[in-house]
C-alpha cells in the first residue's frame, strides 16, 4: 500500500460549494484501489514541497480572494509550471482556471494579471453563465461524456489556437458560450468551469487523475471499482440536460 | 383619487381568491398585479399601522423567528399584518397586506411583522417606515458564489444608512458585526454565552471566517454552531461586541430551556439553531417592551410548525417529514435524526427545480457523514427525487454502506419503501419542490391506515 499525497492549494480562500467533493471523491477511490490518499492543505505562504506531491487541485473563489492568491502563487510559478510540463495530475476549477491564463478582466475594467502558463485570457461579465452542462471530452483515448455545473461570469478565450480544450461542447456554455470549447487540457492538467463538484459523478476523469498520479508513481491499482451508483448519477443528470431542463 | 387603490385591492383580493381556489398558494402573483394596477399600494396600506413595523432577515431562521414574534404579538392582544411562510419578496408582502385590509383598504393594524427575503431588505425600506431590522445571521446558502452574500449584506447596511432604524444583530456571526461601526446606528446584539454543546474544532461550513474588516482569518475560541461562536482577529482586534441580550444555561435536551439576562424561557422546539431563533425573537420583543410573563407563555405554547418538521402515524409507526434546503440545515436535521437512537430508515428526495436551487453541489457541503457515522441505526437510506443519482453518490462518498442505499427516484415508490420494512421510524427529508408531494403522499398513507385499521377494529368487534 502506497501513499499518494495531493496538494489541497487555498481552502480557505479558494473553495466554493463542491470542492469538497472533488477532493472527497479522490481520497475515497484512492482506498478503494488499495492506496492510502493524503490531502495536504496549502495555504497562503506555505512552501509547497514538489517531490512529495502526486497532485495538486485548486478551486475557485471570488476577485478578492483570486488576488490574494495570486501574489502567493507567482512566487511558486517556474517550479509549479515545470512540475506541470513534467506531467503533475493537476485539476484547476473555475477562478483557478482562469489563473492559468495571461489576464483577468473583470466587469468593472479592473485588471488582475494571471500567471500566464497559457496563452488565454478571461473577460468578465456582469450576466453569468449558469447551468447543467454536458460535455464530450476525450480521456484515454476514448470519448466519454461529461456532466457538470458552471457558474461564471467570466468569458475565456484562447489566443493560441494549439490550445486543447478539456471537452467540447453538447449542451451548455462553456469556456465562452461562443465557441463550443470548454476548459483546457495539457498533459496531465485539467482546467475547468465544471463543478457540481467535477469528479464524483464523473469516475472516467476521477481515474484520469489517480491513473496519472499511479502511473508516475510506478505503482498498480486494484481490480475497477463499482462505479453503479456513479454511473447512475450521470446518466440522470445527462438525461435531465438532454430533455432541456 | 383613490379609484386605482380600491381597483388595486379588488384585484389582488380575486387573485388570491382564485389562486386558492386552483389549489395554489396565491403568495406572489396578487401582490404583483395590484402593484402594477397602483404602485404606491404596499406605502398606502403600511400606513394603517399604527404602532410599528419591524422587519426580520437573515439566511435561517426568518420563518421560525416570526412566527414566534407573532405568538408574542398575539399574545398581548394586538392586531398585526404578517405575511406567511416563504412569502418574502415584496410582492409576497403586497399580498399579505391585501388581504389583511378591507375593500376600502383602511382597516388598521397595530404592528407590521414582516418576514424579508435578505434581497428585498433596501426595496421594503423605501416602501415602508420601519422600527427595528433583526438579522438573523447571515450564512452562504446555495445561491452564493463568488460574494454574492457580500454583496447583500453591503445592500443592507446601505439601505439603512442615515436612517433612524434599530438594529437587533447576532453577537457570534462575525458577517454582522460591522453594522455598527459602519452604520453608526443604533445595534443591540443578542448572543450565547459559553453552552456545552460548544465545538473548540467545527467540521462544519468553513465560509465567513474571515475578517470582514482586514480579511484575516478569524480565531475561534469555540463554535457554537456553524460560524456562530467566540471569535476574534488577531490581527485587527475586531471580535464578538458585546451582548445586550445575553443567553446562558442553555439546555437542549429534551426541549430547548435557557436564561435570556435573567428571564427563563423554555420551549418545546429543539436544536441550537432553534434556541438561536427563540433567542432572536426574545430580544426583538424585550426591544419592542413587551412584558416579560408575555414573552415566556407566548414562546413555551409556540409548537413547531407543519412542514417544517411534521409528524405522521402510518401503522403505528412514526413518520417525520422535514425541509432541507441548505447544508447547515442539513446538517442540524441529519444531527437531530442520528441522536434518536430507534431502527429508522431515511428518505431523502432533492430537486433540483429553480425555488430549490438550480445547483445541487451543496449538497458536498453538507456533513452526510453524520448519518454514516451512526448506520448501524439505519437500515436503508432511500434517495429520491428529480436528482436521486446525486444524494446517493454524495452518501456513498460520506462512507454509507453502498449495499444500503436504495435508488427510488419516484417519491411515491421511495417513501413506500422508506415507510415499511422492520424499521421503528422513518424519516423523510426533502428539499423545498418536493415537499408538498411527499406531504400528500404521507397524509393519503396516513388516511388509509387509520381507515384500515378501524375497519379490522370493526370486524373484530362484530365477529
Ligand atoms: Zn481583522
Amino acid at each position: 500500500m502506497e501513499s499518494l499525497v495531493i496538494a489541497y492549494m487555498y481552502p480557505n480562500l479558494m473553495n466554493l460549494y463542491g470542492d469538497r467533493g472533488n477532493m472527497v471523491c479522490l481520497e475515497k477511490r484512492i482506498g478503494w484501489y488499495g492506496h492510502q490518499c493524503e490531502v495536504r492543505t496549502v495555504n497562503h505562504n506555505d512552501r509547497l514541497d514538489f517531490q512529495r506531491i502526486d497532485m495538486l487541485f485548486m478551486g475557485g473563489g471570488s476577485d478578492r480572494e483570486q488576488g490574494l492568491v495570486y501574489n502567493d502563487l507567482l512566487v511558486k510559478a517556474d517550479k509549479l509550471m515545470q512540475e506541470i510540463e513534467d506531467g503533475l495530475p493537476a485539476l484547476f476549477v473555475c477562478g483557478a482556471y482562469q489563473l492559468l491564463g495571461t489576464s483577468y478582466q473583470s466587469h468593472e475594467g479592473t485588471v488582475l494579471n494571471g500567471l500566464g502558463f497559457f496563452d488565454l485570457h478571461t473577460l468578465g461579465q456582469k450576466e453569468r453563465l449558469i447551468g447543467n452542462i454536458l460535455l464530450e471530452s476525450e480521456l484515454e483515448g476514448e470519448l466519454k461524456t461529461v456532466v457538470g455545473f458552471e457558474n461564471h461570469g467570466g468569458r475565456t478565450y484562447f489566443d493560441d489556437e494549439q490550445l486543447k480544450p478539456f471537452g467540447t461542447v453538447v449542451k451548455g456554455y462553456g469556456n465562452n458560450g461562443e465557441d463550443g470549447r470548454e476548459g483546457i487540457r495539457y498533459k496531465n492538467l485539467i482546467g475547468t468551469y465544471l463543478h457540481g463538484p467535477l469528479l464524483p459523478k464523473n469516475p472516467h476523469v476521477a481515474d484520469f487523475l489517480i491513473k496519472a498520479m499511479a502511473q508516475r508513481r510506478g505503482i498498480t491499482l486494484s481490480e475497477p471499482l463499482d462505479d453503479t451508483i456513479e454511473n447512475f448519477a450521470h446518466q440522470q443528470v445527462k438525461n435531465r440536460i438532454l430533455a432541456g431542463k | 383619487m383613490k379609484i386605482r387603490l380600491y381597483l388595486a385591492i379588488l384585484a389582488g383580493k380575486m387573485a388570491i381568491f382564485f389562486s386558492r381556489l386552483a389549489g395554489n398558494q396565491g403568495t406572489n402573483f396578487p401582490g404583483r398585479l395590484a402593484r402594477r394596477i397602483y404602485p404606491p399600494i404596499l406605502t398606502e396600506l403600511a400606513g394603517n399601522i399604527l404602532r410599528e413595523t419591524v422587519i426580520i432577515t437573515g439566511t435561517n431562521g426568518k420563518t421560525t423567528t416570526s412566527n414566534m414574534m407573532a405568538e408574542i404579538i398575539k399574545e398581548n392582544n394586538f392586531s398585526y399584518v404578517h405575511n406567511r411562510a416563504g412569502a418574502n419578496m415584496i410582492t409576497g408582502i403586497t399580498t399579505a397586506f391585501i388581504q389583511a385590509t378591507n375593500l376600502s383598504g383602511k382597516r388598521e393594524f397595530d404592528y407590521g411583522l414582516l418576514e424579508v427575503d435578505e434581497a428585498n431588505v433596501p426595496l421594503l425600506l423605501q416602501e415602508i417606515p420601519v422600527k427595528a431590522l433583526l438579522i438573523t445571521n447571515f450564512f452562504r446558502d446555495q445561491l452564493d458564489r463568488f460574494g454574492e452574500l457580500d454583496n447583500t449584506i453591503n445592500i443592507i447596511k446601505e439601505a439603512v444608512q442615515d436612517t433612524d432604524i434599530e438594529l437587533i444583530l447576532n453577537a457570534d456571526d462575525p458577517l454582522v458585526s460591522h453594522f455598527q461601526n459602519q452604520t453608526g446606528l443604533n445595534c443591540w446584539y443578542f448572543g450565547f454565552d459559553d453552552t456545552v454543546y460548544d465545538d473548540i474544532a467545527s467540521a462544519e461550513s468553513r465560509e465567513g471566517r474571515h475578517c470582514v474588516f482586514c480579511g484575516h482569518e478569524l480565531v475561534y475560541e469555540r463554535f457554537h454552531y456553524a460560524q456562530l461562536g467566540k471569535y476574534s482577529c488577531p490581527q485587527c482586534q475586531n471580535q464578538n461586541p458585546a451582548r445586550d441580550f445575553s443567553a446562558h444555561g442553555l439546555n437542549l435536551s429534551p426541549a430547548i430551556s435557557f436564561q435570556v439576562n435573567n428571564l427563563p424561557i423554555q420551549s418545546p422546539y429543539q436544536g441550537f439553531y432553534n434556541a438561536y431563533n427563540i433567542l432572536a425573537a426574545v430580544s426583538l420583543a424585550k426591544r419592542m417592551g413587551f412584558p416579560d410573563e408575555t414573552i415566556q407563555t407566548a414562546i413555551s405554547s409556540y409548537h413547531p410548525q407543519a412542514g417544517r418538521m411534521e409528524k405522521f402515524i402510518i401503522n403505528g409507526k412514526t413518520v417525520l417529514l422535514i425541509l432541507v434546503k441548505n447544508p447547515t440545515g442539513l446538517n442540524q436535521s441529519l444531527v437531530a435524526l442520528t441522536q434518536e437512537t430507534a431502527n429508522k430508515n431515511v428518505f431523502m428526495a432533492l430537486n433540483d427545480n429553480a425555488a430549490d436551487g438550480r445547483d445541487i453541489s451543496w449538497i458536498w457541503d453538507a456533513d452526510l457523514e453524520i448519518l454514516a457515522n451512526r448506520q448501524e441505526d439505519i437500515n436503508y437510506l432511500i434517495c429520491s427525487g428529480l436528482r436521486s443519482g446525486d444524494i446517493a453518490v454524495r452518501a456513498k462518498y460520506a462512507g454509507f454502506d453502498p449495499a444500503r442505499i436504495v435508488i427510488k427516484t419516484r417519491l411515491q415508490e421511495g417513501i413506500a419503501r422508506a415507510v415499511e420494512g422492520s424499521n421503528d421510524t422513518a424519516y423523510i427529508l426533502s428539499t423545498y419542490t418536493a415537499l408538498f408531494t411527499c406531504r400528500q403522499i404521507l397524509l393519503k398513507m396516513q388516511t388509509k391506515a387509520k381507515r384500515q385499521s378501524n375497519q379490522s377494529q370493526y370486524q373484530r368487534q362484530s365477529g
